[in-house]
């Protein structure tokens, strides 16, 4: 099988050589410390799945794999730029409009520390203009080729379409103390930006779908939870989001893409529900975190309608070659089942010891794996 | 239903105008500064923390009683002046150095004011020698530590380790964040943890008891 037929067996519950090796990449700092433990130095993130014997990165730039090149998100980019600069820390317009400060020593999250987003007039003058899904910008100037290659019968690896996000991209815009606010004092302004994003993302699917192309999955994006639940609530996310997620779902579904994948970390307990019942079908990353989140529990809550990425505590990598083992071990079952592709539920840290990852992923190559039909490990070959 | 019951349920929805309302007239009736507070204002953003912990509201109905505890507050602020009324409790709290993420904290100094704590917040990637000047400067009862990154919990461990060797004994320390744990709280000497930050107004609270 082929990594393309594997993850449409996979998820589909279809019998199948063996599971996916994915990963979902690194914290900025991890690879240059592991190039002090005896990582290549010519391993970046971009070639470090295919290092450690992983079939792909779901989250490095993989463009063959990030979608379809169609944008789905502000088309121009705000013009980008430093405000300050105090050498380690500095601040910045972001292309969202988003005014940041950012640490350069360390990654993850920037601080907002203001908004171009801030009422009706700034929506209508700068983010709505940018939402249109006539935007020239939007399609790629190799479209004809990106087409041909979409529909080649013969190609090997998934495709997944990118359809944006209906909260995520709004709180970023606005910041979640602002975007709470408007959900009371404005709904009808709520709702309409996030109408402007599904109309855009409809827009765009109509457009590639037409093609006649045939996809393995779409992706959207949201991150709109934290350690202790949602940061909507979700009858806010019923009223709000779900019927617009449907519209999408259904559209997708039609064309034959019926995985639906949301990227969302944090406790999502309280969404699960209300995202399959929109057609969301698939969890990513399942992050276990400080909440005790656990795929195996998932699956016995929701069965198979419930897919899902990820959910291999990430924290564990750090602990203990044994420890790394038994949940490796622990997952299998899942992972044999089908439904689920199991890999370190966010971005691995840089406490991870290179050694320890080097484990996890030989681990994985056996046990999830089944040492079948697996690219090489280089790994294997060097120094750990 | 009373006056205050009524300014009550108005902070806990959320709703600012009659909040702020409520708390013009029980002034204007001559009603005491310190019962608006005590059996207004402070029981709604209890009553909206509560439901927090109970998974019926959510960060935006916290955002939006917080906000009408505030714009009520600034009414009721120069008549508590007035009556030298000052809050019982002073409170320090920031992200520990290296950690630049501010919403966890935010939260947590917004239901920490909504249960009339004084709050002196010092922002994101603060050092530790900064959260003890301002401990010792404002006489706190409790130091609140908040980090977002697993490569930033240990600067909360050398935060409590500075907090213990400046001698500031009667000072409380509480951390929280999305990566941290209650063992991880005891593991670095922290006097207490908070979940979330409903959860934290109930520690703070025992922690001064």
């Amino acid at each position: 099988m082929n990594d393309r037929q594997r993850f449409h067996a996979t998820m589909h519950y279809q019998p199948r050589d063996r599971s996916p090796l994915y990963d979902f990449s690194f914290w900025d700092e991890t690879l240059p410390a592991w190039h002090d433990q005896g990582l290549p130095r010519s391993v970046d993130r971009s070639n470090a799945s295919r290092y450690f014997g992983l079939d792909r990165s779901l989250g490095a730039p993989e463009p063959e794999y990030c979608g379809t090149g169609v944008r789905s998100g502000l088309c121009p980019w705000f013009e980008s730029r430093i405000l300050e600069d105090d050498g380690d820390i500095y601040t910045e317009v972001q292309g969202d409009g988003v005014i940041v400060r950012k640490q350069r020593s360390s990654v993850s999250i920037p601080m907002h520390v203001g908004h171009t987003l801030v009422d009706r007039e700034s929506w209508n003058k700068h983010y709505k203009p940018r939402l249109d899904p006539n935007h020239p910008d939007r399609i790629p100037a190799d479209w004809e080729q990106r087409v041909a290659h979409w529909r080649d019968e013969n190609r090997t690896h998934p495709i997944f379409i990118d359809c944006g996000s209906l909260f995520g991209w709004i709180r970023d815009w606005m910041g979640l103390e602002n975007v709470a606010m408007v959900v009371y004092d404005d709904p009808a302004w709520f709702e309409e930006m996030v109408e402007t994003i599904a109309n855009l993302q409809i827009a765009n699917l109509t457009r590639i779908l037409a093609t006649g192309a045939r996809f393995e999955s779409a992706n959207m994006w949201e991150d709109m939870c934290y350690n202790a639940g949602p940061l909507l609530s979700p009858a806010h996310f019923k009223q709000f989001l779900v019927p617009h997620y449907r519209s999408i779902t259904e559209l997708l579904n039609r064309h034959g893409v019926d995985i639906v994948w949301v990227d969302c970390d944090g406790k999502i307990d309280d969404l699960i529900p209300l995202w399959l019942e929109a057609g969301v079908n698939t969890m990513f990353p399942i992050e276990i975190g400080t909440w005790g989140a656990d795929p195996i529990r998932y699956r016995r809550e929701y069965g198979k309608d419930l897919r899902m990425m990820g959910g291999f505590d990430k924290h564990i990598l750090a602990t203990s070659k044994q420890a790394i083992r038994d949940e490796v071990k622990r997952l299998a079952p899942l992972v044999e089942e089908g439904g689920f592709i199991g890999f370190a539920d966010h971005r691995v840290p840089p406490d991870v010891p290179f050694e320890h990852y080097v484990y996890y992923c030989r681990c994985a190559r056996e046990i999830w794996g089944r040492n079948t039909n697996l690219p090489p490990m280089q790994a294997d070959a060097g120094a750990a | 239903m009373s006056q205050m019951q009524a300014l009550c349920d108005a902070i806990q929805t959320g709703n600012r105008n009659e909040a702020k309302r409520l708390t013009q007239e029980a002034i204007d009736a001559g009603l005491n500064p310190q019962d608006i507070l005590d059996k207004g204002l402070v029981p709604g953003m209890y009553a909206i923390g509560e439901k927090f912990k109970r998974n019926e509201a959510f960060v935006p109905e916290m955002l939006i009683a917080a906000r009408a505890m505030k714009e009520a507050m600034a009414i009721l602020e120069p008549h508590l002046v007035k009556a030298g009324i000052q809050p019982k409790y002073r409170v320090v709290i920031g992200t520990v150095q290296g950690d630049l993420h501010d919403i966890g904290k935010n939260l947590v100094a917004m239901m920490w004011k909504g249960a009339n704590f004084g709050v002196i917040d010092l922002g994101t990637n603060v050092p530790p020698d900064k959260f003890v000047a301002a401990a010792r400067e404002h006489d706190a009862h409790i130091i609140g530590l908040s980090a977002l990154l697993t490569t930033t919990m240990p600067a909360m461990k050398e935060t409590v380790a500075k907090v213990r060797a400046a001698g500031l004994d009667k000072v409380k320390v509480m951390v929280g964040g999305a990566p941290i744990t209650r063992e991880f709280a005891d593991e670095i000497g922290a006097d207490g943890f908070a979940p979330d930050a409903a959860t934290a107004v109930d520690v703070a609270l025992r922690l001064v008891a």
